[in-house]
């Protein structure tokens, strides 16, 4: 029964995995650029809805908030950082260690701003237990992260292959230059970009310490995982990144049978190597 | 005097995690933030052969070095041999699994709380009990990894790594194997961290995991940085510098409970303000 409880747990958190897989997919894929600080805006969007919340904010406007302050911040992050290092002609070793150093300051300004601790959303409703079946047990935290992920997965789907802009997007993805030819703004489009994905990691940057809490340094991890599954998904296929999202958090879930859950980032990065070695190209790469 | 005797030590050891970081991040252009974990590895090394009176200080520094020359050729050689992206997840997932090690495995590494009472360092069968044998030695490891440095710098080895830097592709056109020289550039990154790992246990005698977490990549990412990229002068100002920093820091009045917060957040303020207006460093070349 236990594992049937972690399998739960780990489609739970493999579907909020799998947002933050997109969203830096995403980014990797148009711009071209190992967006690092992209742990920071996850953990920035649960701070505002946070503090909000603690001000007496109900939830779902806080929610919507977060969502907002994160767009307009990952579109300061690529306006004023990327853009300018692209305008400098920054080598690409250059743009990482700058969106490392964007990392450390949005990491730290939050630590001095909240302390360090862990803190907790104070909404009784989130931890409201629902049971399914004979022992399985979900929270109402839970049941929204996995709503509103699927929710937003189809939404990115549909915007990326329906829209115009999201048409635009990956026309400017698959060939700059051409874009900027085309007048399509490649420069303007990459805020979109950003912004877009910056909103989309808000959300399980709010959901996720629904049920576990935040603490300030804690976005490196998801990301890393995330990193993974799009590597492992094939980059590029926003479906690779978010169905290898859920299954590495399968796998981290079940591990938790056999071994402390200490080391859940030693089989996270043992699915990479093996990746590495054998599939470089992930599973759902497009052919090229 | 303590003060200045404990700076100029400590600094001379994160002036070999320097050259360490300078190679593999300037010199070959890998990004890692995963130095830390290595010197770490080094550092609990040396520590373990001299608490459990295995080998005298030299032998055990030889194998901290050549463990982690191994650990740095097998960390490199998959992940560069597919792109150089792949090596930044590398690197985090090193860092951080490196940290999951060193805090929770405490039988080897006494877990969050460290190791308390590593021997001093000995040489010839003699102790080096004083601080100022320690700072001598320090210095003399520092001297002796600028000079390695130096002379593989000076040697084709060197210029095949800047040539790298330059165009990859006109390297390898030129029947150079690029995999096999960041591979060895990485694997001598590993021995400089090691041997630092090694002194730094020795000179404080005490080790925890704190000393070697990603804010600790971040800081030494930093010092290469600041110091200057690919030359031999910026390995060693950046660290000379950063190591002031924390002092000129306790002047200004910041509560202590967001003192390292500040403390980091500063470094991440170098590290975007250099990228952005002075990628090259205070002493360094084109990055």
């Amino acid at each position: 029964m236990l594992a049937l409880q972690l399998l739960v747990n780990g489609i739970v958190t493999g579907c909020a995995l799998g947002l933050v897989a997109i969203s830096f997919s995403f980014v990797y894929a148009t711009i071209r650029i190992f967006h690092v600080a992209h742990a920071g805006v996850y953990t920035t969007g649960g701070y505002i809805a946070w503090w909000l919340v603690a001000k007496g904010v109900p939830f779902p406007a806080a929610l919507v908030v977060a969502i907002a302050a994160c767009a307009g911040f990952g579109a300061l992050i690529q306006a004023w950082l990327y853009a300018e290092l692209e305008r400098r002609k920054a080598t690409h070793l250059v743009v990482l260690i700058a969106s490392l150093g964007a990392l450390a300051v949005i990491q730290n300004i939050i630590a001095a701003l909240f302390s360090a601790n862990i803190l907790r959303f104070d909404l009784p409703w989130a931890s409201r237990v629902f049971h399914l079946g004979e022992q399985l047990r979900l929270t109402a935290a839970q049941l929204i992260t996995v709503a509103v992920s699927l929710a937003a997965y189809g939404g990115t789907m549909w915007f990326s292959r329906g829209t115009i802009l999201g048409k635009q997007i990956r026309a400017v993805a698959s060939n700059p230059f051409l874009g900027e030819i085309t007048r399509l703004r490649p420069r303007r489009v990459h805020v979109y970009v950003m912004a877009i994905a910056s909103a989309l990691v808000c959300l399980p940057g709010v959901l996720v310490p629904l049920d576990l809490g935040l603490q300030p340094y804690s976005g490196v991890t998801p990301l890393l995982t995330a990193t993974i599954a799009m590597i492992a998904g094939g980059v590029g296929s926003l479906t690779g990144a978010f169905v290898l999202a859920i299954a590495i958090a399968e796998l981290q879930n079940l591990s938790l049978l056999v071994m402390p859950g200490e080391w859940s980032i030693g089989i996270t990065f043992f699915i990479f190597v093996i990746f590495m070695l054998f599939r470089p190209t992930g599973l759902f790469a497009a052919a090229r | 005097m303590d003060f200045w005797f404990s700076y100029v030590a400590l600094a001379s050891i994160y002036v070999l995690l320097g050259l360490s970081t300078n190679l593999l991040v300037g010199i070959a252009g890998i990004f890692s933030v995963s130095q830390a974990a290595v010197f770490g590895v080094g550092a609990y090394i040396v520590a373990y052969f001299l608490m459990n009176d295995i080998t005298s200080f030299l032998p055990a520094l030889a194998v901290a070095a050549v463990c982690c020359i191994a650990l740095n050729i097998v960390v490199t050689l998959p992940a560069l041999r597919v792109s150089g992206d792949y090596f930044v997840v590398t690197s985090f997932g090193i860092q951080l699994l490196a940290t999951a090690v060193f805090t929770n495995w405490t039988d080897g590494t006494g877990g969050a709380n460290g190791l308390p009472g590593i021997p001093s360092a000995d040489l010839a069968g003699k102790a080096l009990e004083s601080t100022g044998a320690m700072v001598a030695l320090s210095l003399c490891g520092m001297a002796v990894g600028c000079l390695i440095f130096w002379l593989v710098m000076r040697a084709p080895f060197g210029r095949l790594l800047r040539a790298i830097r330059e165009d990859e592709l006109a390297v390898a056109a030129a029947g150079k194997s690029v995999l096999r020289a960041k591979v060895s550039a990485s694997a001598l990154a590993g021995a400089f961290a090691g041997t630092a790992g090694g002194l730094y246990a020795t000179f404080l005698s005490f080790i925890d995991p704190s000393s070697f977490d990603l804010d600790a990549s971040i800081l030494l990412l930093t010092m290469v940085v600041v110091g200057g990229a690919r030359t031999l002068a910026g390995s060693i100002v950046g660290p000379f510098l950063l190591l002031a920093l924390p002092q000129i820091l306790t002047m200004v009045d910041i509560p202590t409970t967001i003192a390292a917060a500040a403390r980091q957040l500063l470094y991440g303020v170098l590290l975007i303000v250099f990228m952005l207006f002075r990628p090259q460093g205070l002493a360094g070349e084109k990055l």
